[in-house]
């Protein structure tokens, strides 16, 4: 039983973060996780920033489909 | 034993995915139940991916689990970011599926359920899902090299130039027949074009908040959009029921198309964060939702489809549009089957975000599998309803009739009887003034999902609830390509022309962004003019060039991807790519053919134009409209212009590769490949 539900709540706890991922709201923390990891924080945008220049780059090219 | 299982399994799998295809392919007389065409697909679905996609992998591509990806090398947090597969998955189908596997089956259903029913699925397993994946696998190899670049780099540079020459007609031509389709869904209908014109508050309201209160929180703004856009799906009741607001917002086909024109304008020139954006992220959102509901309504209600398998439309003289199955099945149908399109998405944003390139299989073959199955249901929403109704909704007045008595004879004439008694009820159910002559594919797919959703929730009396929210679904997700397909177009006119005059070049300098902006509104917003007021002209003439400009695009990314092929040395299995190349160029150049030199005035446009100016010279045209037909002999031979310049672009890229490949092939020359230098992964195998 407890097995069951552990899988369950993993289960639901991967939906969820893939449902962040893929609608966006993910974006801001995989880049401060990156910029953190590449030692260059004084390039850090804030959210604000980065929010704004990810949408201005999407929607320079091809992005959505006949 | 359990290698055996699976064999077992497969083997059932397929001979499944055979008795359905062979019964709705023999199938006659009686209606036949959607159920077979779900069994149809989805098996025949998955044994393409199980083996077709595997053999690809496997022999063509060779893909290596061992090589790192652009993602793993670039990874920046902000192009190149690695993605769990299901999320690029997800993010691709997003990016894939548009209005065209909506539309195109919708369409195609004139010639009965058959034709685009196998078209659909042969065409996706066989060349659209292949060119997908082959391209994105490119991609990946040229850390993320955009179709222009990598046809440049691998085939000539004159191919890069057609390349993107191609790209940016394609985009105005779309963008002026999804224009139309919206037009030819909201006129005279008030409670559609309340809900579609209360989106855009809705959207602004959704770019301040997170532009200004909570920046990229996607999630909880869309919800409460979402939330929003489907009060005001209801509160439209209320507008058509009130006849001073009824009257506001009963608009004819000319002022929607100016009010689109602005529309579009606005959505290029402001803020991407301020519309743009936040559409697409409503629109994404229901979008999901509501093909996942007709999938499921389609399998829970398993309605049956009334149209038989082969109209005699098949001759091509069908009243949706003109033309005989081959080509124009083909053309039409478009991107359920393969898209020229998708291959910019598969050379854009996915191959930064892969993680590893055993991925690009599910991505890229299995999410064009996921975009087919989309428009098999769609062909089964079409074909479910009585095909007078059908033929109703979808032929231009031109072909049945100015008024409804008339147009009733004539499609009881065909031997699809409907009576104008019968199509004022209908039209009443689903809370519109009326549904005759509404060409263009959505008000037919939103009849057929409507009787589809309220059989499983609410019965007729929610009936003209769902037909809104299907108007409103296929509207805001045409109006997000709209937006966003504009937006690109300012930016490849302002690229192109950079080169002519440098300030047009900055991205940032606000008069090229409105000269820019008007160019690209201006293009397309001509065809969405000349489809509204040409009597012969609308979808007749407009989606079959879109096709026709679609299809050849298609065939621009089978020609690269070859060509790399033939460089790796894959000359044994080279026929993966090659053999819908060569059907594509088939299909595209007889359909090219057709719409310019036909002799039939409603196939070739300049047989109407001539048409139209020997009715001029016998003084057949009264004087007061002698203007207007001048009018529309300019728009038959500008579309008959528009269609050789395609075609022969396409041509010359052609004849560039032939030479490329005969270099290869005679050893004339040594190949020179483009791709990235091998780098091994450092990511453990479970990554």
């Amino acid at each position: 039983m407890q097995r069951s539900w552990n899988a369950m709540k993993k289960g639901m706890a991967s939906f969820w973060q893939g449902l962040r991922e893929w609608c966006g709201d993910a974006a801001y923390e995989k880049y401060t996780k990156c910029v953190l990891r590449s030692r260059q924080q004084g390039d850090l945008l804030s959210p604000t920033e980065f929010y704004v220049q990810q949408l201005n780059k999407k929607y320079s090219r091809p992005n959505r489909c006949c | 034993m359990k290698r055996v299982l699976q064999i077992f399994i497969w083997v059932a799998l397929a001979m499944v995915a055979a008795t359905a295809l062979a019964t709705i392919a023999f199938h006659r007389g009686e209606p036949i139940s959607a159920t077979w065409f779900v069994l149809a697909a989805g098996c025949s679905y998955m044994v393409a991916y199980r083996l077709y996609s595997a053999f690809i992998a496997a022999k063509l591509l060779a893909l290596d689990n061992t090589r790192a990806t652009p993602s793993e090398r670039h990874d920046d947090g902000r192009d190149f970011v690695p993605t769990n597969k299901w999320v690029l998955f997800g993010h691709h189908f997003a990016a894939i599926a548009g209005p065209g596997p909506l539309v195109g089956p919708t369409l195609a259903a004139q010639f009965g359920y058959l034709p685009g029913t196998l078209w659909l699925i042969a065409g996706a397993a066989l060349a659209g899902c292949v060119q997908d994946f082959v391209i994105l696998f490119c991609s990946i190899r040229r850390d993320g090299k955009t179709l222009g670049e990598m046809a440049r780099d691998e085939v000539s540079k004159r191919g890069g130039f057609i390349a993107q020459l191609a790209v940016l007609a394609i985009m105005i031509i779309l963008l002026g027949v999804v224009a139309l389709v919206i037009v030819n869904a909201l006129k005279s209908s008030p409670w559609a074009t309340f809900t579609l014109a209360s989106t855009i508050p809705i959207a602004l309201l959704l770019g301040m908040y997170l532009r200004f209160f909570r920046p990229g929180r996607v999630l909880e703004a869309s919800l409460v959009g979402v939330a929003l856009v489907l009060f005001a799906v209801v509160a439209g009741q209320w507008v058509a029921d009130s006849p001073a607001w009824a009257k506001a917002f009963t608009l004819s086909g000319l002022t929607l198309t100016f009010a689109i024109i602005v529309y579009g304008f606005a959505a290029s020139a402001l803020p991407v964060w301020l519309l743009l954006a936040p559409r697409d992220y409503l629109s994404a959102f229901i979008k999901a939702g509501a093909m996942f509901s007709l999938a499921t309504g389609i399998m829970l209600v398993r309605p049956h489809v009334l149209m038989p398998p082969l109209t005699h439309f098949a001759d091509g003289n069908g009243p949706v549009f003109a033309g005989k199955i081959f080509p124009f099945c083909f053309i039409t149908i478009a991107c359920g089957a393969i898209s020229g399109f998708h291959s910019l998405i598969s050379s854009g944003t996915t191959p930064k975000m892969i993680q590893r390139e055993v991925h690009a299989r599910l991505i890229g073959y299995g999410a064009m599998l996921l975009e087919s199955f989309v428009g098999v249901m769609t062909m089964v929403a079409a074909c479910a309803m009585p095909p007078g109704v059908y033929f109703a909704i979808n032929s231009p007045a031109s072909s049945v009739g100015a008024t409804p008595i008339a147009a009733a004879q004539t499609i009881s004439s065909w031997g699809y009887p409907i009576s104008a008694e019968n199509m004022a009820a209908l039209a009443h159910s689903v809370g519109e003034l009326t549904l005759w002559n509404r060409a263009g594919g959505a008000p037919s797919l939103a009849v057929g999902m409507a009787k589809i959703f309220s059989t499983s929730i609410g019965g007729d009396r929610l009936l003209s609830i769902w037909y809104h929210f299907a108007i409103m679904f296929e509207a805001l997700f045409i109006l997000t390509v709209l937006d966003a397909g504009t937006r690109v177009g300012r930016f490849m006119v302002q690229e192109l022309g950079g080169r002519v005059w440098k300030p047009l070049g900055r991205m940032n300098w606000y008069p090229g962004i409105l000269i820019s902006s008007a160019l690209i509104v201006g293009s397309w917003g001509y065809f969405l003019y000349q489809g509204v007021v040409d009597p012969l002209g609308g979808i007749n003439s407009l989606w079959p060039l879109f096709g026709i400009s679609n299809q050849l695009l298609a065939a621009v990314a089978l020609v690269v991807a070859t060509t790399i092929l033939l460089k790796m040395g894959r000359l044994k299995w080279i026929w993966v790519t090659l053999v819908p190349t060569a059907w594509l160029l088939t299909i595209t150049m007889t359909a090219s053919y057709q719409k310019i030199f036909s002799i039939n005035p409603r196939i070739g446009f300049l047989s109407y134009a001539n048409l139209l100016t020997a009715q001029i010279a016998a003084g057949k045209i009264p004087p007061a409209k002698i203007a207007e037909t001048q009018r529309f002999i300019f728009n038959n031979r500008l579309d008959a212009v528009v269609t050789a310049v395609l075609a022969s672009m396409i041509l010359v890229l052609l004849v560039e590769a032939i030479l490329q490949w005969h270099a290869i092939l005679s050893r004339g020359q040594q190949p020179v490949l483009h791709e990235t230098p091998y780098v091994p992964t450092q990511w453990a195998e479970g990554d």
